[in-house]
């Protein structure tokens, strides 16, 4: 595949953060140089970070100036952290026109792998609404475009199939979340030719575990989760509770990162997309992209341990 | 998508922004419509003197008022700055619109009688409640005076005062004017409780409240309820 400038400045800023950041990751890793944890697209070979950027309910903030300044700065911090993988989609209100604000202000089309979806039932809508996403992301291109939870995914598909041989997207996929319709997205990922899936799974929703995951594996495509901390009912559930001691030794210092770093130790997960408002948050998040990933004996703790709350 | 699965969805599924999102949009409100809050509050109050004034005209204007407050938190809070962030507030904000301009051609064709002397009190304290005490819910819920909801700016606040209005038509006039309030209650009631916005359940409950003491301060009811009225129905031929 050949390599475009924007592919190139991701890529260089990816592998070149941790060397132009030192002081950064010193402090991330507690003093040791820490470099981020990237995950490789199967179809593409190209890396991409762990962790990656949401924008549902958080990016979607209207007009109002004070809010949208507020999110640009929690996607600076996502950058300054060494994120790039943004996701939204139509159906997210204003969250696209946000984005694409956000993004102007910061100067950073260069730095971001732009995903969203299609999003209409009106199968022959795929390219009107991708036009659209563009005016309002602002980006040249987009490197994902993704069938929301599977509405009218037959037509969209093929169209999407057609750009991307056009050069018009870089890579296609499909999404569900909260578990829904498995069965049918098991059959999509066994007969259409997808970049990507996109999928509910966290340390309580497991279900992706027995079927879609392994598929995906099997099928080389790449696995974006959604929903990592259970749209913060992991928070709410964790809220009391002080992190088991022995989190500290798998190298978690945050629920945020406990959570996180439980999703992008599975093998099959390419990118979580955890989202949020607040810069602190954010930061949090980031730090589950550095250090130590948990073992699968050490996963089975953490799930056991949070069921146990 | 099957029945099966839409049952799969709780209320926090389809909210698709967050409540500092939300309270936000009363402040920004406020913000872009100063000063003229200066006028729009003498006016508002000024309706229960309006509304007992035995001369029709005064009271048209009253309903007026109401009309224009229908229009103005429907065409501004809810098309304006509501709908930006939450698509399902557009149609609601022209519904709103719409209930207005019905309301003011219903003040034209059928005439609303006086509030009786003995309830005007009531009616006047009631009024003053919807339209004083119940703004200060939204800056309770945000500790931000900014966020004060004002009659005929904001929807929740303009339909509970104004459901006391509404009580006062005649009851041939006032089903027309019920589904859109109905409607608006239960999706209100059902977004803020998803959102976890506490006291604002006061303004959907506030709004039932006040409608069902409108029924019974209403002057048709009223007088049914008189022993010494002359009006004793229709007469059987």
């Amino acid at each position: 595949m050949r390599l475009t400038r924007r592919q190139l400045v991701i890529g260089a800023g990816i592998s070149g953060f941790a060397l132009a950041s030192p002081g950064l990751f010193a402090e991330l890793a507690g003093g040791t140089a820490a470099v981020p944890i990237l995950r490789t697209v199967p179809s593409s070979g190209e890396s991409v970070p762990a962790i990656g950027m949401g924008t549902w309910i958080t990016f979607n903030v209207g007009n109002d100036p004070y809010l949208i300044e507020s999110r640009t700065e929690v996607l600076k911090t996502f950058f300054d952290r060494g994120g790039s993988v943004v996701d939204c989609s139509p159906m997210y209100g204003s969250s696209a026109d946000v984005l694409g604000k956000a993004l102007n202000a910061l100067q950073a089309h260069d730095q971001v792998f732009a995903a969203t979806k299609i999003w209409t039932a009106d199968e022959s809508a795929t390219r009107t609404q991708a036009e659209s996403s563009h005016n309002r992301w602002g980006v040249a291109r987009f490197d994902l475009l993704q069938v929301h939870n599977l509405l009218g995914w037959r037509g969209h598909l093929e169209t999407l199939k057609e750009m991307k041989a056009d050069g018009e997207i870089r890579y296609l996929g499909i999404t569900t979340s909260h578990g829904r319709r498995h069965d049918e997205f098991a059959r999509i990922m066994e007969t259409e030719p997808l970049d990507f899936v996109q999928l509910t799974y966290n340390v309580l929703d497991r279900e992706a575990e027995s079927v879609l995951m392994p598929l995906a594996r099997e099928r080389g495509i790449a696995v974006i989760v959604n929903r990592p901390f259970q749209g913060g009912a992991l928070f709410r559930r964790v809220q009391s509770e002080p992190l088991p001691p022995w989190a500290a030794v798998a190298g978690i210092g945050s629920w945020a990162e406990f959570f996180l770093k439980f999703v992008i130790a599975h093998p099959a997960v390419t990118c979580a997309i955890p989202a949020t408002s607040q810069v602190a948050h954010m930061q949090e998040n980031m730090a589950a992209m550095y250090g130590e990933l948990p073992s699968e004996s050490q996963r089975q703790r953490m799930a056991a341990f949070v069921r146990s709350l | 998508m099957t029945d099966v699965a839409w049952l799969s969805y709780s209320l926090q599924d389809f909210l698709m922004f967050g409540p500092q999102v939300f309270l936000r949009l009363f402040i920004r409100l406020n913000q872009d419509f100063w000063p003229w809050q200066l006028l729009v509050v003498p006016l508002t109050l000024a309706v229960p003197w309006m509304m007992c004034r035995p001369t029709h005209a005064w009271r048209r204007l009253a309903v007026w008022l109401v009309a224009a407050a229908w229009i103005g938190s429907g065409a501004g809070f809810l098309v304006r700055y509501f709908g930006e962030i939450n698509w399902p507030a557009v149609w609601f904000g022209w519904a709103f619109v719409a209930q207005g301009l019905l309301i003011a051609v219903l003040a034209i064709c059928c005439h609303s009688e006086a509030i009786p002397k003995g309830r005007a009190g009531v009616f006047t304290g009631l009024w003053l409640t919807g339209v004083v005490a119940l703004p200060w819910v939204t800056v309770l819920q945000s500790g931000e005076l900014g966020a004060m909801a004002v009659f005929g700016l904001t929807p929740d606040v303009t339909l509970a005062a104004s459901s006391l209005v509404l009580a006062m038509m005649p009851r041939v006039w006032l089903w027309p004017l019920l589904p859109i309030p109905l409607v608006w209650v239960l999706f209100s009631a059902a977004t803020y409780w998803a959102l976890q916005l506490v006291w604002f359940l006061l303004l959907p409950a506030a709004t039932l409240i006040l409608f069902a003491l409108g029924c019974w301060l209403s002057p048709s009811l009223a007088r049914s309820q008189d022993p010494q009225s002359g009006h004793r129905g229709p007469v059987r031929r």
